[in-house]
């Protein structure tokens, strides 16, 4: 599996883009509540954003809510299409090793 | 399950159910129960138009004996408990969300309550010179053609069948209802129309559970 882009080839970023994944394309979630939906603290996912963004993967933006500040996360058109290319790279693989556990 | 590593999933097969399992746990929390959005609604129709169908039917008796201001009463008070169940699902889901989504959501929000009270400022000029059955129709009829114009636009705006399905079936029986006269549009709309968006929160939830799975 060398060939997999390496940035989303790690348990903890493909589980982050995969849930940005879900989001519409013009909508960005809060830090906070994607940290929840991961069940990851704060200073893990940061770590794993800093990597995504780097690749020009996500979008980080610091807003205001009120008078709170807000880190928003979104999934860039880069991120997008490297998960779509990595999932059909995975799916191809399937195809052409047909393992025992495949459901 | 320790995923707090870079390490790369086992194999091919762990990395699809990664994706798979992280995808719909993602959307099972920022989807609210479709059921919420739509079956207080429904009650609220079937309850409320159905009282009252009973209090004032077509004709001059009344089928149960009820007191006048009852019908209204439990119908608005249910569709507020309709608007808070909604309102409290929808934040807790979208909450912390922001973008195109939640811009979509705010403006056909604002469709709807500006769009009311423009119409019933107009509605509400005429009532007083109508016989209290033809008033109640108006208020009724134009309360449902406006929510069916809005279930239809709202199918447009985020291309689902299904709600633009009911928008038309609201649109129309809420036709026939107001053809049939008053008292007869309450049962039609009590009926056909609670009864319509109850089996469209069912279909919805059973859409929403088949895209959860995926």
């Amino acid at each position: 599996m060398t060939e997999l882009d390496p940035v989303i080839h790690a348990q903890a970023r493909l589980r982050v883009v995969a849930s940005l994944s879900t989001l519409g394309e013009g909508d960005k979630i809060a830090f906070p509540r994607l940290q929840e939906l991961l069940a990851m603290t704060a200073g893990n996912l940061s770590v794993h954003l800093r990597k995504l963004e780097d690749a020009g993967y996500v979008e980080i933006s610091k807003t205001h809510r009120g008078r709170t500040p807000a880190t928003l996360v979104r999934l860039s058109r880069r991120g997008r299409l490297a998960f779509e290319e990595y999932t059909e790279a995975i799916r191809s693989l399937l195809d052409l090793t047909p393992s025992k556990e495949q459901s | 399950m320790d995923l707090d590593d870079d390490l790369p999933p086992a194999d091919a097969a762990a990395a699809l159910r990664l994706i798979q399992d992280q995808r719909s746990a993602t959307a099972r929390r920022l989807d609210p129960d479709a059921r919420l959005l739509y079956w207080p609604w429904g009650v609220a129709w079937l309850v409320g138009f159905g009282l009252f169908f009973l209090r004032f039917p077509p004709g001059d008796s009344e089928l149960v004996r009820l007191p006048g201001w009852l019908p209204l009463t439990v119908l608005f008070a249910l569709l507020l408990a309709a608007a808070a169940v909604q309102a409290v699902a929808s934040a807790r889901a979208y909450g912390q969300v922001t973008g195109d989504s939640a811009r979509r959501g705010r403006w056909y929000g604002c469709a709807w309550g500006l769009g009311s009270v423009s119409v019933y400022a107009g509605t509400g000029q005429i009532t007083e010179y109508l016989p209290h059955d033809r008033a109640g129709l108006l208020w009724s009829a134009t309360a449902v053609g406006l929510t069916g114009a809005l279930h239809m636009a709202g199918g447009a705006i985020w291309l689902n069948r299904d709600l633009f399905r009911l928008g038309v079936w609201i649109s129309v029986i809420n036709l026939v209802g107001a053809i049939a006269g008053p008292g007869w549009h309450a049962l039609v709309v009590a009926a056909a129309g609670g009864g319509g968006i109850l089996v469209a929160g069912a279909l919805a939830r059973r859409r929403q559970r088949e895209r959860q799975r995926l």
